[in-house]
């Protein structure tokens, strides 16, 4: 980005915060629209307390941990359902129906037996995370040069071997996408179990300021809720890139 | 070096067809400014085909959309019958080098033709005429329900010469129109191009770095030197119409001047 | 051979599956687990129709509205933001925030400015979707080849036909990816809308059985909010084949050479 995209970017924040003050002094929506400068004193309020961070840190935990484990789960399921034609058949009907279907749409279950818990968060964002990754990962495997497959069979290597050195690398890509694309979902669903489920977090203290009427907060957690959404989606890119500069099919994509 | 100005004494009294006169184009300002072309001056006059050669990279394609009011000048100018272009001619029309980026794949190749022709308000048994005579030109008439990207190469760039012809403009403008196409395709397009000429008396202007097709093209060459651009020598070919693929290109002539076109083309600037 | 067996487990898979369900959970005592006969039997005494009117006709009006106000403010103010890019340069890193923003979080903010009411759900609904679609279509008009820009100026096509018959149809792949995770955005936050606070609408309606421990209820709620979902998404790609088929049939000649 070049200096002056930056300057006027950084003009177009400031105005946009100028125009809220501008909206805000109106009161034409009461108590319902803080002001910027409330806003900012109500994150600066909050950022000093340990209960603030320890939301942060719920919220990212059951996140990344919900990301994690979707990942490694929903790469051994789609490479083993993906490496066997009878398996990728048998479940497409199935996953084609699961992958439109958000995890919202089970939160009333996995609360009812779960409770407003960590856990019950955790499990939300896993299966929110899980099918896409598995479908990817499947398209991956089922991406295969079948010419590279040919070739290391005829050099004698194993079916585990030429998993792993054929199969897996060729496949990183779309598992690269579907991470990238998954982690700000995980993200999402962190916020929905906490606002809709009462799992511990940012969600549930957006639920808790808006009921209590206490807006000021309520604007401050969407703003840090921004941010870190920013930073999912941006270290999640950063590290596809980092991971994938090699793979010639995402230099292919990135033209 | 001198720069060879086209011969203009020889036609005093009208207005050349399109007239391009010290024709300069930079980028940026100051000491930064990096010269592209560097005072261009010809002429090509209605119903000639002038092939402009140069090596690659030498701002050919700068010059094309100059030509095409697509970029303005930095200074000289260039006219069509003693206009000055500052935005497209309606009398030009423009063959790109890719074809597979020119067409739209959203379109067939009939509606490819039509685009154009919707703003100039015909009626529509002139569209549908324009639309017939342009593919039978190029002899396409059985894929005009097909989508450009269902079709070869040369069809595509073949496509894309039916859309100019349909436009019916009096300027073809052609920027490395059969670069990316096999040798049979290229014969057969430059063929269809000479054809277009006598069929519809245009006046053609086509750039390549290919000499060999500047020489069976051309009635005269312009010979760009480069970095920046300017004009090495304007040579006037006199080989016999009308031109055949096997025999034009086996006349003694023929050699000679693909010879003195290369020499210049060589030479070290 | 091989192709009948494939077809053959493709459909029987998912029908053995909910025979499963259906056998297993027969006389089911588990709380948590009711019967699917009986599950089936609260989703027609539920949704066929008692309830279709009242609360799935209105969570659809409010999806489609809420959506198609998405599309259409994305994809025209995508337009004036490609078209002028200095103003979108001023407006990048304000839009990017924004679609950073969980979808659901702008509910509760929506709630305190304008209540519980389906004015609430349509701009929550709308406000949650615009971005992907907006983003998408700024993207997609930037990415417009340079060649088709100049062949329009040769041509002189007036400034209508160029926005209409070359920008759109050049960056319609882009954008209708865009509005299918818009499509997807709206889903989600029509549910958190109908969650979050007012009596109406399937998700109310579900979240209602749950908390009045309704189990079957419930779960014919999921099943239900499961099948709109999907069959959002299928009816958006259809719709998005039949206008694209261009694109699609582009894309898989070249990956066949």
């Amino acid at each position: 980005m070049k200096p002056h995209q930056l300057g006027r970017g950084a003009l177009g924040l400031l105005g946009s915060i100028v125009l809220w003050q501008l909206i805000a002094g109106t009161h034409l929506a009461g108590a319902a629209l803080p002001s910027p400068l409330a806003t900012f004193a109500a994150l600066g309020a909050d950022v000093s307390g340990g209960a603030f961070w320890s939301a942060v840190g719920q919220t990212v935990g059951v996140a990344l941990l919900g990301l994690i484990a979707s990942a490694l789960a929903g790469i051994v399921l789609g490479v083993l359902v993906g490496s066997f034609p009878a398996a990728r058949y048998s479940t497409l009907a199935l996953l084609e129906f699961l992958k439109p279907v958000p995890p919202i749409v089970i939160l009333p279950l996995v609360v009812l037996i779960l409770g407003p818990t960590a856990k019950m968060a955790w499990l939300l964002t896993f299966f929110g995370c899980l099918i896409p990754i598995i479908t990817q990962t499947m398209a991956g495997v089922h991406d295969t040069d079948p010419v590279a497959r040919d070739t290391a069979r005829s050099y004698g290597l194993g079916r585990v071997e030429i998993l792993w050195r054929v199969v897996l690398p060729s496949a990183m890509p779309f598992i690269g996408t579907a991470l990238r694309v998954a982690a700000p979902v995980a993200l999402i669903v962190a916020v929905v179990a906490g606002l809709l489920g009462g799992g511990p977090g940012l969600g549930k203290n957006l639920y808790v300021a808006q009921s209590a009427g206490d807006y000021a907060s309520l604007y401050a957690y969407v703003l840090v809720l921004g941010i870190l959404g920013l930073l999912f989606i941006g270290l999640s890119r950063l590290g596809e890139r980092r991971l994938l500069h090699w793979h010639p099919s995402y230099r292919e994509e990135m033209v | 070096m001198s720069h060879e100005a086209a011969t203009t004494a020889k036609r005093p009294a009208a207005l050349p067809r399109l007239d391009v006169k010290s024709l300069a184009k930079s980028y940026g300002t100051g000491s930064k400014a990096k010269v592209i072309i560097e005072d261009l001056t010809f002429t090509v006059e209605t119903g000639e085909v002038v092939c402009i050669v140069g090596p690659s990279g030498v701002g050919k394609t700068t010059l094309l959309k100059c030509l095409a009011g697509l970029q303005t000048a930095t200074s000289g100018s260039a006219a069509i019958d003693g206009r000055v272009i500052d935005g497209p001619p309606r009398e030009m029309a423009l063959v790109f080098q890719d074809y597979n980026r020119s067409l739209m794949p959203w379109l067939t190749v009939r509606k490819n033709l039509l685009l154009p022709l919707r703003h100039l308000k015909l009626p529509a048994a002139e569209l549908r005429e324009r639309c017939d005579s342009a593919l039978e030109a190029v002899g396409l008439t059985h894929a005009e329900h097909q989508y450009p990207w269902q079709l070869s190469g040369g069809m595509q760039q073949r496509v894309a010469i039916a859309r100019a012809l349909a436009y019916r403009p009096e300027i073809l403008v052609m920027d490395e129109p059969f670069a990316s196409v096999d040798a049979q395709t290229r014969f057969d397009l430059e063929d269809l191009c000479l054809k277009i000429r006598d069929d519809f008396n245009m006046t053609i202007l086509v750039v390549t770095h290919d000499i060999d097709e500047a020489v069976y093209l051309s009635d005269r060459v312009v010979v760009l030197g480069s970095k920046p651009a300017r004009v090495l020598k304007t040579i006037d070919l006199d080989l016999p119409r009308p031109r055949d693929q096997i025999t034009t290109r086996s006349l003694p002539g023929f050699a000679q001047q693909r010879t003195e076109v290369l020499s210049l083309i060589k030479r070290p600037a | 051979m091989r192709k009948t067996l494939y077809l053959v487990l493709g459909i029987g898979t998912p029908v053995i599956l909910i025979l499963a369900w259906f056998a297993v959970s027969a006389g089911s005592t588990d709380t948590f687990f009711p019967p699917l006969s009986y599950i089936l039997e609260r989703f027609q005494a539920l949704w066929l129709f008692a309830h279709f009117q009242s609360d799935i006709l209105v969570s659809l009006l409010n999806l489609v509205i809420g959506f198609a106000l998405a599309s259409v403010i994305g994809v025209g103010l995508g337009f004036v933001l490609a078209m002028l890019p200095k103003v979108g340069e001023y407006l990048d890193p304000v839009i990017h925030f924004f679609r950073s923003i969980p979808p659901v979080a702008l509910v509760p903010i929506f709630v305190a400015l304008i209540g519980f009411g389906v004015e609430m759900r349509v701009t929550s609904i709308a406000m949650a979707a615009v971005f992907p679609t907006l983003i998408a279509t700024v993207d997609g008009l930037r990415g417009v080849d340079s060649t088709l820009k100049d062949v329009s100026a040769v041509y002189r096509l007036s400034t209508r036909e160029k926005v209409l018959g070359v920008y759109l149809p050049a960056a319609g792949p882009h954008i209708a990816s865009g509005m299918q995770v818009s499509l997807q955005t709206a889903f989600v936050v029509m549910i958190a809308s109908e969650m979050l606070g007012p009596a109406q609408g399937i998700g109310a309606m579900t979240l209602l059985a749950q908390q009045s421990f309704m189990i079957a209820d419930m779960w014919s709620g999921i099943l239900l909010l499961g099948v709109i979902g999907f069959a959002a998404n299928m009816i958006f790609e259809l719709g998005r084949r039949r206008l694209l088929a261009w694109y699609i049939g582009s894309r898989q000649l070249a990956k066949a050479s």
